[in-house]
């Protein structure tokens, strides 16, 4: 444990590091001319080499990684274009709101995934399954824009009960999560129905049951005790994925969080923030992952280390 | 000890009835290639204090037999037919009627004693569990002494140390002990023991086996004994049944079938088995 720490902040760091250096050269490789964004399109050459030369861009792009890799390893991840703030602070300020919409579409599809694909485990290869087997395929199916958009025309337009865009009251918060969570009930819900098919055919089941155990104990202590572990995972890295921005979701709702941000940032080609973006929700996934692997133990005393001799 | 008492009063029927009587079980398991019928309609007894012994080849039904009579087929890929009666209770008419005998006047003990316990509970959980729901004790603190003592009577030592353990942290045979006291939980009057020393190792299978039958002189348990292993039948049964795709080829006391078998598959089984009359209870060494 004592090494298994550093080294996995190590190899996260690392991975954001190489992260940020692709997407570095990729935005700067990619149509579009910053200066001409920032300065509008009546803007002259004259005008433009200005702003080229105030940002930094009239360097060669070598210079201006390393300028970069300096600032990073200051703190410092340089001036917003558009904004005309730190990078790092905007990008700040954006994220308590996709960390309230991630983590609400989660808790959501944690609450009605698990209970539902337990159901359909229950129910293998009956009618009622298929039926809920269909509905997951659509939640599966279905574009997340699309939803979103057919959610906001159904309850914000015809049956005006939850607010259109943005996040100025709670129930603001409605919409959007469920247009993420449809998505992730439905996967999640098929995996949790394919992992307790598999454990409640397991040969422990079948000896708890010959005890007299109920069913109802048999399903949630005995097949879930074990489904647990790989579907928390799952739960996790999804989550971790959402942090790195809904984006389409967030742009659909216009939700103030870092995924439309980051669209802003690429309209305007706005290089630092499209970079620290890119740092701040990739740390963050990292750090996300490595709590989720630090949490195993918890779930599975087979990979508790160092606790217990073995006999 | 109270736990030992020889014929705890169940009704009439418990009392004076067989433990099992089997008549005509039929079980049907939908396979890819149709329907097949695994067990064809074979009939036995078991008395108290009995052990009777179902052998046969791989394949043979003779699983499928215990399973099937227990209910532990999956619903949907078997039909049980026949008459089963288990202490009295009639367990195949009424679909209910299986969940008030199990664990309670009849237990299983496992092919597989690895794959029998949830990896994820510790093995005094699953043990207090069977105890609670079997109604032999009112509080948790109540379980977790009568758990020690059942450990204690299937000889583990040091019992308060083992219920803490997860069961990847014990050995076939201990674990195989602690399926053993889990089925003693309910104190049943009958065993179901579908080959319970085939996954383990030689020396621990006859500690096994001396403990089933130490259990079985202590409180009148009635055993089915499910094997493919001519020398454990010999050592353990009073009456064997020679199974043979889903029938009883062969059947009477345990000396007869094995000294004179009539049949050519039971002389095909006794010849399998390399050093038959191997089992010496004196020289079966104690596993530790």
């Amino acid at each position: 444990m004592l090494t298994y720490i550093p080294k996995r902040i190590g190899q996260g760091l690392l991975t954001v590091f190489l992260t940020v250096s692709v997407v570095f050269v990729l935005i700067r490789m990619a149509p579009g001319d910053p200066a001409a964004a920032y300065a509008g399109p009546l803007a002259t050459t004259e005008q433009l080499a200005a702003v080229r030369e105030q940002f930094g861009l009239d360097r060669p792009v070598w210079e201006q990684y390393l300028i970069f890799i300096q600032q990073l390893f200051t703190g410092q991840l340089g001036m917003s274009y558009s904004f005309q703030a730190p990078a790092f602070e905007v990008v700040l300020e954006r994220l308590p709101y996709t960390l309230t919409l991630a983590t609400a579409s989660i808790v959501l599809a944690a609450i009605v995934a698990i209970p539902l694909g337990v159901w359909m485990a229950n129910r293998a290869n009956t009618g009622k399954e298929l039926g809920a087997n269909m509905l997951t395929i659509a939640g599966q199916s279905m574009p997340d824009f699309w939803t979103g958009i057919m959610l906001l025309s159904l309850f914000a337009v015809v049956i005006p009960v939850f607010p259109a865009s943005g996040f100025a009251t709670w129930d603001g918060l409605v919409l959007p999560t469920i247009t993420i969570a449809i998505l992730q009930i439905a996967l999640v819900s098929r995996m949790v129905r394919r992992e307790m098919s598999n454990n409640l055919a397991l040969p422990y089941l079948t000896v708890a049951r010959s005890r007299g155990i109920a069913e109802r104990v048999l399903t949630w202590r005995y097949a879930m005790g074990t489904a647990a572990i790989p579907v928390f995972t799952a739960l996790g890295t999804r989550f971790a994925a959402m942090l790195n921005g809904v984006v389409v979701v967030e742009v659909v709702f216009a939700w103030p969080g870092v995924g439309s941000l980051i669209v802003r940032a690429l309209e305007t080609r706005d290089y630092p923030l499209i970079q620290a973006a890119v740092v701040v929700t990739s740390l963050l996934a990292i750090a996300v992952q490595l709590l989720i692997d630090l949490a195993y133990p918890l779930l599975d005393p087979r990979v508790r280390l160092g606790k217990a001799a073995s006999a | 000890m109270k736990t030992q008492t020889l014929t705890p009063p169940r009704g009439d029927s418990a009392t004076t009835g067989p433990l099992l009587s089997v008549e005509n079980l039929c079980v049907e398991l939908m396979t890819a290639s149709g329907i097949v019928r695994a067990v064809d309609g074979v009939s036995f007894e078991i008395g108290r204090g009995e052990t009777v012994t179902i052998i046969g080849e791989s394949g043979s039904g003779k699983s499928t037999t215990a399973m099937g009579l227990l209910k532990l087929l999956p619903r949907d890929l078997a039909v049980v037919s026949g008459d089963v009666s288990i202490t009295g209770v009639d367990v195949l008419a009424d679909r209910r009627a299986i969940r008030k005998v199990r664990g309670r006047t009849v237990a299983l003990i496992p092919q597989d004693p690895m794959t029998a316990l949830s990896p994820v509970l510790t093995v005094g959980s699953q043990l207090c569990e069977a105890i609670l729901v079997a109604g032999r004790a009112g509080s948790k603190a109540e379980a977790r002494d009568r758990a020690e003592e059942l450990l204690r009577k299937v000889h583990i030592r040091d019992p308060e140390a083992q219920l803490r353990k997860f069961p990847h942290q014990l050995s076939g045979g201990m674990l195989q002990r602690v399926l053993i006291a889990a089925a003693l939980a309910g104190e049943p009057d009958l065993l179901i023991a579908d080959e319970p020393t085939s996954a383990l190792d030689v020396t621990v299978q006859a500690g096994i086996l001396d403990l089933l039958l130490e259990i079985q002189e202590a409180n009148g348990t009635g055993i089915l004994m499910i094997t493919h292993d001519i020398g454990v039948a010999r050592l353990v049964s009073d009456r064997i049944h020679v199974m043979k795709n889903g029938r009883f080829v062969e059947s009477g006391d345990a000396v007869d079938v094995v000294e004179n078998p009539r049949e050519t598959y039971t002389q095909h089984l006794l010849d399998s088995v390399p050093r038959l009359g191997a089992w010496d209870e004196s020289a079966a060494p104690k596993e530790g």
